[in-house]
């Protein structure tokens, strides 16, 4: 890998430079929220309850009076936390999964197929509604759970484009060669799946954002009074009318952490294509 | 001759034209929760509450002012303290058309006491030993202590409401079809949508009700029912969130608010270590500033509330009096210091995600954290909250209890220490003795005095810490008229609404 | 051959959708609360003998695994039990609801495939010029607002705006086609927002895969048009992944569509879903994991046979 050449065509896409900045920044607020807000995300105050933006609370504050940019700053911790390493462990299941179940076929590829069919059909209130009931609501156990809801999806499309992959004369050729099935798969299989795998990771990120955000909604999410970006959605959404800011703002974080790293992922794709 | 009779017929027509405006109109009527099953003597759900209550009717009913008002039993009286004596009314039909007699009140109250029935009603009249029909038209009631005052309020509540013995005993299932005595009749329920009543034409209250039909739509969101209202699709809508109530202004919309008697508590396991010392449970009281949980949760639409809710002028002791309601962290931590925890300590409670629940939990959690005590609020899903409440396993929760305009139904069960609800572990004898004699007195200033010296003794024990009442919220289109809301979240004054197109 | 297939496929469901069935059972009866609480709440009160009454009537008092296999018997009957909650029959439930969630599911696939792979091709093939960046910023915010966010605002506004639009008061197909189109147009637009950008990213990034393939370039600069280029050689083999998408979306979507059907009041399988597992109305979860359950894994076979029909080269033995 020409990590000099890859990155020089990376960083000629204006976009792709913006996104990483854009990110960088959301990984700071990630892991030091304090340098960017002044007020406590927790802290009440009933003297300044439900204002618009202002100078001192550039987001305004919620029914508590707490800031809405403290409160927003703070969640993007949480958020990036659950959401990503919940795909990490979805990814890496299920590409594991796809690849043995799309390279071996007949039997093998049934059982697992089989297996992720009941997994997707399970449905996601009634895993998470287990898990938070034995195991409690934190954050390690939602990232369990929403790895588990996504496994399968890494698994059908892996296996899916695995299948395609497999068609391609060198691998069949490599195959009758001799060489072992697990160096194939690595060596062979895996750099192909690598748009593919960028663009599901990328994409179920973001949606792993918002699945954290509609947990949140029905009441199945982190516990108060830790702010996440999902959850200040949900709460304000009562409010569209009266008080837009509580929902806007969190959303519009959500929005640009999903954009920056989708178009981070797009670039990346198109930067690591062999073919590119 | 013929003219002037002309002219009698045609003044007669416009008259009655215009007193005929003034009858009908459907209304569509958005609400939150479904029903879940029509039969009254089983239906705990409050959906199914709101729906039955318009279809059944028992023996007495309450008015706009939460007075005890006859039901289908037209006067009753108590000639001895251990007997209530029930004149039935003449001349009311079921929806069937079905006759209504004594035999279906006593067929009624045999079926909720009927312990293969499992009626939630049957707690209430343990203390009956009989109930007799000397006539088709009077049944008595014969109990074995007198304690008529508390029975009294639950032959108004659904629970207790009158079914067609015919109906049931021709074995149709109850929870899936009706058949009652009341202002409206059940005509479609297409589950998950809406639930269409239309009127009782032989209601036996001659004009009522007003209405052609009572539509009840099921909105569970929030925000999705108030635009539903706002763009018409209904004309009368359940409102949860005080806030929205700024979105409806005043020239396009009527705003109907209620102070409620159910109350919003902070409930404390009495054995749980700290819990166990009576100050610690004080400290709490001084702690939490009630008022600012009103204008922080519900912006003002709710009042705080003594162990009775204020609004009951005759019984109540309003919160002003007890010097435990009034907000002092600097007393509180005094009394932790005395207590043994000058740095506090922190607790656990648990509750759900309903009523604003959590937002009172994550309020008092930033109260409290200013006297030094750490409070985790674990919102839990419905069922499991239950589940932890029936076996007291918590150290706190928060949760919504019904309340009563009777004190004996207030408190009884919640306070004495065999009590049904008691999930405190609260044992005290001398609340205990308070709640007998004041459910057996007959004098109401006895009462009163009994009621009220326990009132001081819950402030002073603080078994649990009373928060506040909400206010129930409803907005209409100007053109229904006559609704008027109770405060026992009741709406049955919906047969005196009509539509003025 | 095709038949064989599909018939070990259908076979090989079963044992799945068993196992489905009985971790849901499993799962639901370990978490703690039970219908009987959840009935009871905090303001009611039974005797002792009123509440073994109740659970024996219910045959709440079995051990589970009874209930599960009396559950099994049963089927083979075709009955389904009766919900605990309503005492109606649970397939007169669901075959009541299903048609309202189809609709759902089915529109906002619609309206996910007409938006997102045109949408997909053109970023393609525009790839890096401004039409590309304009579709992909498009894509991405119909990914990045979260589903009842976008519903709520197109709610309020749509209330606000056109005061003679019905959006709530759901009335099935054949009693009000106009009206119940009406009603459902808003709700799948909002869920077929978020597939269309899924999709979309899927359709570009796998057209880029295959236009730069040796063949299509070939094509290309042998003269043949890019459009037809497209057309003949690209499109199917681009699609590959594109049904994959919209297969495990419809079958999300039958599923998942809980969200939106709350918040529009539409009385789908989805909230009831949610509802029974609220009130732990055991019958009818069983009931409707049973039947997405098959629905899910119909779909996943019918996905796998498209396969073979686009490409047949691939194996699927």
């Amino acid at each position: 890998m020409e990590w000099k050449r890859l990155r020089r065509k990376f960083a000629k896409n204006p976009l792709n430079l913006i996104s990483v900045v854009v990110f960088a920044l959301f990984l700071a607020m990630a892991f030091f929220p304090q340098i960017f807000t002044q007020f406590e995300p927790n802290r009440m105050n009933s003297a300044v309850r439900m204002i618009s933006p202002t100078a001192s609370h550039i987001f305004g504050t919620d029914q508590f009076g707490r800031d809405i940019y403290s409160r927003v700053v703070h969640g993007v911790r949480e958020t990036l936390s659950i959401a990503f390493l919940s795909i990490v462990l979805a990814c890496v299941l299920g590409t594991a999964l796809g690849v043995i179940s799309g390279f071996y076929g007949r039997w093998i590829d049934q059982i697992v197929m089989r297996l992720m069919d009941a997994m997707f059909a399970f449905p996601t209130i009634i895993l998470a509604l287990f898990i938070i009931a034995l195991y409690g609501a934190s954050q390690k156990n939602l990232i369990i759970a929403l790895g588990i809801v996504y496994t399968p999806i890494f698994t059908r499309t892996v296996r899916g484009s695995t299948i395609s992959i497999k068609q391609f004369l060198y691998i069949k050729a490599a195959k009758a060669l001799g060489k072992r099935d697990l160096s194939i798969m690595l060596k062979d299989v895996l750099p192909n799946l690598t748009s593919v795998l960028i663009v599901s990771f990328t994409t179920n990120f973001s949606t792993a954002v918002l699945s954290e955000a509609s947990l949140s909604f029905l009441g199945l999410g982190v516990p108060p009074p830790t702010p996440t970006l999902g959850g200040m959605v949900g709460q304000g959404s009562n409010f569209l009318l009266s008080a837009p800011w509580i929902a806007l703002f969190p959303g519009l974080f959500i929005a640009l952490i999903v954009l920056s790293i989708n178009i981070i992922g797009d670039g990346l794709r198109d930067v690591l294509d062999p073919r590119y | 001759m013929k003219k002037s009779l002309l002219f009698l017929l045609v003044l007669t027509v416009f008259f009655s034209f215009c007193f005929g405006a003034r009858a009908g109109g459907d209304l569509k009527f958005a609400v939150q929760v479904e029903p879940a099953g029509f039969d009254p003597n089983l239906a705990t759900a409050f959906g199914s509450h709101r729906l039955l209550e318009h279809v059944y009717e028992g023996l007495l009913s309450f008015n706009e002012n939460m007075d005890i008002v006859p039901g289908l039993a037209e006067s009753f009286e108590v000639p001895e303290p251990t007997k209530i004596v029930f004149h039935l009314r003449k001349n009311v039909l079921f929806h069937d058309g079905t006759p209504f007699t004594a035999e279906d009140v006593l067929y009624t109250f045999k079926r909720i006491q009927d312990p293969a029935f499992a009626s939630p009603a049957a707690s209430y009249y343990t203390e009956v030993s009989s109930i007799t029909a000397p006539d088709p038209y009077t049944v008595v009631f014969t109990l074995k202590v007198p304690m008529v005052n508390s029975l009294l309020l639950n032959f108004a509540g659904v629970n207790s409401a009158i079914v067609c013995k015919k109906t049931v005993e021709s074995g149709v299932n109850m929870q899936l079809q009706t058949n009652g005595t009341g202002p409206f009749k059940l005509k479609e329920y297409a589950a998950g949508n809406y639930i269409a009543l239309q009127k009782n034409e032989r209601y036996y209250v001659p004009g009522l009700p007003l209405l052609d039909s009572l539509t009840f739509v099921v909105i569970p969101e929030e925000i999705s029912r108030s635009s539903a209202l706002r763009n018409a699709d209904v004309q009368m809508a359940q409102i949860m969130e005080p806030l929205s109530l700024n979105t409806f202004p005043a020239q396009r919309f009527v705003t109907y608010r209620v102070s409620t008697l159910p109350y919003l508590l902070l409930g404390i396991n009495n054995a749980a270590k700290p819990f166990d010392n009576v100050l610690v449970r004080r400290a709490l009281s001084y702690a939490i500033n009630r008022e600012e949980l009103v204008e922080m949760v519900a912006f003002g639409e709710g009042t705080v509330t003594g162990p009775l809710n204020p609004s009951l002028k005759t019984w109540a002791l309003l919160p002003e009096a007890f010097d435990e309601y009034s907000y002092n962290p600097e007393k509180a931590k005094a009394l932790l210091k005395e207590a043994g925890y000058p740095n506090g300590f922190s607790f656990e409670a648990v509750t759900y995600a309903q009523y604003s629940l959590d937002k009172i939990g994550e309020a008092i959690q930033a109260q409290l954290a200013l006297v030094g005590i750490q409070m985790k609020v674990d919102v839990a899903e419905f069922g499991i909250f239950v589940k932890r409440w029936r076996e007291i396993d918590f150290q706190t929760f928060l949760s919504l209890n019904g309340g009563s305009t009777e004190p004996d139904i207030q408190f009884y069960r919640t306070f004495k220490s065999d009590g049904a609800t008691n999930k405190f572990n609260f044992k005290n004898a001398k609340v205990d003795e308070l709640l007998e004699k004041g459910r057996q007195a007959l004098d109401l200033e006895e009462r009163v005095e009994i009621y009220r010296a326990l009132q001081r003794l819950l402030v002073e024990e603080n078994p649990f810490l009373f928060l506040y009442s909400p206010n129930n919220l409803y907005v209409s289109l100007p053109e229904v008229k006559g609704f008027v809301p109770m405060s026992n979240q009741s709406l049955i004054m919906l047969k005196k609404t009509w539509l003025d197109k | 051959m095709i038949a064989t297939y599909i018939f070990g496929r259908v076979l090989s469901a079963v044992p799945t959708i068993l196992i489905l069935t009985f971790i849901v059972f499993l799962a639901i009866h370990l978490v703690p609360g039970d219908y009987i609480d959840i009935m009871l709440g905090t303001q009611n009160y039974l005797t002792d003998e009123q509440l073994s009454g109740l659970y024996k009537q219910y045959g709440l008092d079995k051990p589970f695994v009874v209930q599960y296999g009396i559950w099994l018997k049963n089927l083979i009957t075709f009955d389904f039990g009766t919900s605990l909650r309503t005492g109606q029959k649970v397939s007169a439930m669901i075959l009541e609801k299903l048609p309202v969630t189809f609709e759902l599911a089915f529109f906002a696939l619609f309206f996910s495939l007409v938006f997102g792979i045109p949408l997909g091709i053109t970023s393609a093939v525009k790839r890096n010029r401004f039409g590309d960046y304009v579709v992909r910023v498009l894509g991405l915010i119909g990914l990045s607002a979260p589903t009842f966010w976008i519903g709520a605002i197109l709610i309020v506004a749509v209330s606000g705006l056109f005061q003679d639009y019905t959006l709530f008061g759901f009335v099935s197909f054949q009693k009000d086609m106009a009206k119940n189109l009406q009603i459902l147009l808003i709700p799948s637009l909002t869920l077929g927002l978020m597939l269309a950008a899924q999709i979309m990213r899927m359709a570009r990034s796998s057209m880029l895969d295959v236009l730069s393939q040796e063949y299509v370039k070939v094509a290309k600069a042998k003269g043949v048009s890019t459009w037809k280029v497209i057309y003949r050689h690209a499109l199917k083999n681009a699609m590959i992944p594109v049904i994959t998408t919209a297969g495990i979306q419809f079958g999300y979507l039958m599923g998942g569509t809980i969200l939106i059907e709350n918040m529009f009041a539409l009385p789908g399988l989805g909230r009831l879903l949610l509802q029974s597992v609220n009130q732990r109305d055991y019958p009818v979860i069983q009931g409707v994991v049973l039947f997405t359950g098959v629905f899910i894994v119909l779909m996943n076979i019918l996905v796998d046979i498209l396969y073979t029909l686009i490409d047949p080269r691939i194996d699927l033995r």
